[in-house]
């Protein structure tokens, strides 16, 4: 069956041009181009509150895309997502922050340029992940995901010990307003888009959309080409991809710090977007067990390994949560006093969510806009999966990231 | 299909291919002595069988050879390295390429991903390298499919590239799976039962690839096979493990005649025609 002549191991001068690499998808471009303009423009219309939770979506977008490279592309279960975003938080603000006297408590800071702050936290955010990574590398499955969950339990705890870094668990402390090259990202200055005026949630806007731009682009970038397709190769056959090359033990490491970066990163958008660090009361507060099960929602809505999915779960889960907050009283719900409050109430719509996920569609979001792209596409294409088991296949962890 | 020219034994004119040498291997897992003294060689540029009964030994063998277990006493030597020294992943940059028994593939990833695997040790850049793609990146990537996608030509899977492997038939995957140990440009090749699951027609595909990818790239090939005919019609020289133990090594005509082959292996068989 060998068709065509195999050279050894020399490249055959350039070799083919390798079109498919070279190929512009243009409707695709097109529809990116769209979202993102949509998404520059909205500011200009949302009123307060829809402002406030979309920067909400996208700081949970962010940490979901690390939480999709860890999980869903090299397989490993992570619920450690909370306590990475309470390091990167803390991180930011301790290295912008300047160092305070609070009562009789000696808020330490550093007093770094916010920019320096931020890829500091992310790094600092990445050690820590990478200082887990013995344990991921004897770790499977849900005893992996038990173990991390401890790591949720230790941020409980090092939040309230330490308040000289965190302020403590009752008054927290305020973060360094981000700025960039001297341009702060708050009220002061007047700049104006289309006559309208550039405030700090405006700004922050921006902000966030340009870091969600840049982490997606990232990892999309990354599980195209050589570490997506060692990932992949850790989490479907371990023996393999070593044979192929692969370094697993080190190959799970980096995914869990890159992992780790991704909600460091998260962790400290979602400071500058709540204007305070706060480290957690009782167990499920800001960076507690239920922060976890919210990113594991995202990432398994939006379809395991999926980076767009990623950042669709986001926008249900945290979205859903932002949503019904913001109109509970239109929509008759009780307040967040009450029992029964709007964020319980977004816990049974994405509980509802991933159940829903599971039986009808185990390939979540993703897996359906690739059936509805594939449907679109449809006729001229149906000759080419002949078998008709690739178009209809609902694979969970899509080919690099898609 | 292109018709076998290359005739057994040919040996190599390749000066990189160096001899694999099984010394003395012996393998236990608690009381079960898998391997015992197990020696045999594998010579450059020949297409050597490594055969025997169920629980002969066989796939200890391969794993010991591949890096997954690592012996109790005795040594495997490719060439002056010796390999149970290293960590497994070392052995993909040695020019130690291997295939598996039951398909090892990333089912969701199209076959020339699968196939870019094996390029894994021949390439560098990591998260951010990757994820920034880089020019330089970007450049090593296009470089590395057009080979990749050449190999897959080569094992006539060229109008599957962009397919998922889990899409495929299993006698399609099965060759997906060899390529991508080719795609680590092995100077020698680990088989692990390449026919086992395939039907006659695809049996023979294959044992017409193996010669001809072993005549193409002038490299060694080691392979672990059930199927008589395929063994006897393309090895050049035989291995015989029966519990645990090498019982003959020779070429193929002498094995098959070995009075201890034919009691161990093929029964009572008198003339010691190999059933299919």
């Amino acid at each position: 069956m060998s068709e065509t002549a195999l050279a050894t191991p020399e490249f055959s001068a350039a070799g083919r041009p390798a079109g498919r690499l070279r190929r512009r998808n243009w409707p695709a471009i097109i529809a990116w181009a769209v979202v993102l303009l949509i998404l520059v423009l909205l500011p200009l219309y949302l009123p307060p509150g829809l402002l406030s939770a979309g920067q909400y979506v996208m700081v949970g977008a962010v940490g979901a895309i690390g939480l999709t490279l860890v999980f869903g592309q090299a397989g490993q279960l992570s619920l450690a997502h909370a306590f990475f975003l309470l390091v990167g938080g803390t991180a930011y603000s301790v290295l912008a922050g300047e160092t305070t006297q609070a009562g009789a408590e000696r808020i330490v800071g550093f007093g770094w340029p916010p920019l320096l702050a931020l890829i500091g936290a992310v790094v600092i955010t990445a050690l820590f992940g990478l200082a887990f990574a013995p344990v991921a590398g004897r770790l499977k499955g849900i005893y992996l995901g038990i173990a991390s969950l401890a790591l949720v339990y230790i941020g409980f705890y090092l939040g309230r010990a330490l308040p000289a870094l965190t302020g403590g668990a009752s008054s927290g402390r305020n973060p360094e307003p981000f700025s960039l090259f001297g341009f702060p990202f708050t009220n002061e200055g007047d700049i104006a888009l289309f006559g309208v005026p550039l405030r700090q949630p405006e700004r922050l806007w921006y902000l966030f959309l340009v870091v969600l731009v840049i982490g997606y682009l990232l990892a999309a970038g990354a599980m195209r080409g050589r570490v997506g397709r060692a990932w992949r190769a850790v989490r479907d056959h371990e023996a393999a991809a070593a044979a192929m090359g692969v370094n697993v033990l080190r190959a799970k490491a980096v995914a869990f710090a890159v992992s780790a970066a991704y909600a460091g990163l998260a962790g400290v958008l979602l400071v500058l977007w709540y204007g305070l660090l706060k480290p957690d009361e009782s167990e499920f507060g800001n960076y507690g067990l239920n922060t976890s099960i919210a990113f594991l929602a995202m990432v398994l809505i939006g379809g395991l390994g999926s980076i767009p999915g990623a950042v669709a779960g986001a926008l249900i889960v945290w979205g859903s949560q932002q949503i019904l907050t913001l109109f509970a009283a239109d929509l008759g719900l009780g307040t967040a006093l009450s029992g029964f409050s709007p964020t319980v109430i977004s816990l049974y719509v994405y509980g509802l969510a991933v159940i829903a996920v599971v039986l009808f569609e185990p390939g979540g979001l993703a897996a359906i806009g690739r059936n509805t792209v594939a449907a679109l596409r449809g006729r001229r294409r149906s000759d080419m999966d002949s078998s008709g088991a690739s178009g209809r296949r609902s694979a969970p962890p899509g080919k690099d990231g898609k | 299909m292109t018709a076998t020219t290359a005739g057994p034994g040919t040996g190599t004119t390749r000066t990189d291919v160096p001899e694999l040498r099984i010394d003395a291997v012996s393998l236990r897992f608690g009381g079960i002595q898998a391997l015992d003294e197990v020696s045999f060689t594998v010579r450059p540029g020949t297409v050597h069988a490594l055969i025997g009964p169920n629980g002969a030994g066989k796939s200890s063998c391969f794993n010991v050879i591949s890096g997954l277990y690592r012996p109790t006493e005795g040594r495997v030597v490719l060439g002056e390295t010796v390999l149970p020294e290293l960590r497994p992943h070392r052995l993909a940059a040695l020019g130690i390429g291997r295939s598996f028994q039951n398909i090892a593939l990333s089912m969701h990833s199209t076959v020339l991903d699968n196939v870019m695997l094996g390029r894994h040790a021949l390439t560098h850049g990591g998260f951010l390298s990757g994820g920034f793609r880089l020019p330089w990146t970007v450049r090593e990537e296009r470089r590395h499919a057009a080979r990749a996608a050449e190999i897959c030509a080569f094992l006539g899977l060229s109008h599957v590239v962009e397919t998922p492997v889990g899409a495929l038939p299993y006698g399609l995957a099965k060759r997906v799976d060899v390529a991508r140990a080719l795609a680590v440009e092995p100077r020698i090749l680990l088989l692990d039962e390449p026919a086992a699951g395939l039907n006659a027609v695809e049996t023979a595909d294959m044992a017409a690839t193996i010669v001809d990818l072993r005549a193409a790239l002038d490299i060694s090939v080691l392979l672990v096979e059930h199927d008589m005919g395929l063994v006897m019609g393309i090895a050049d020289r035989v291995s015989v493990l029966d519990f645990g133990r090498l019982i003959a090594d020779g070429p193929p005509a002498a094995v098959r005649r070995d009075p201890e082959v034919v009691k161990a292996y093929l029964g009572t068989g008198e003339n010691g025609e190999c059933p299919r």
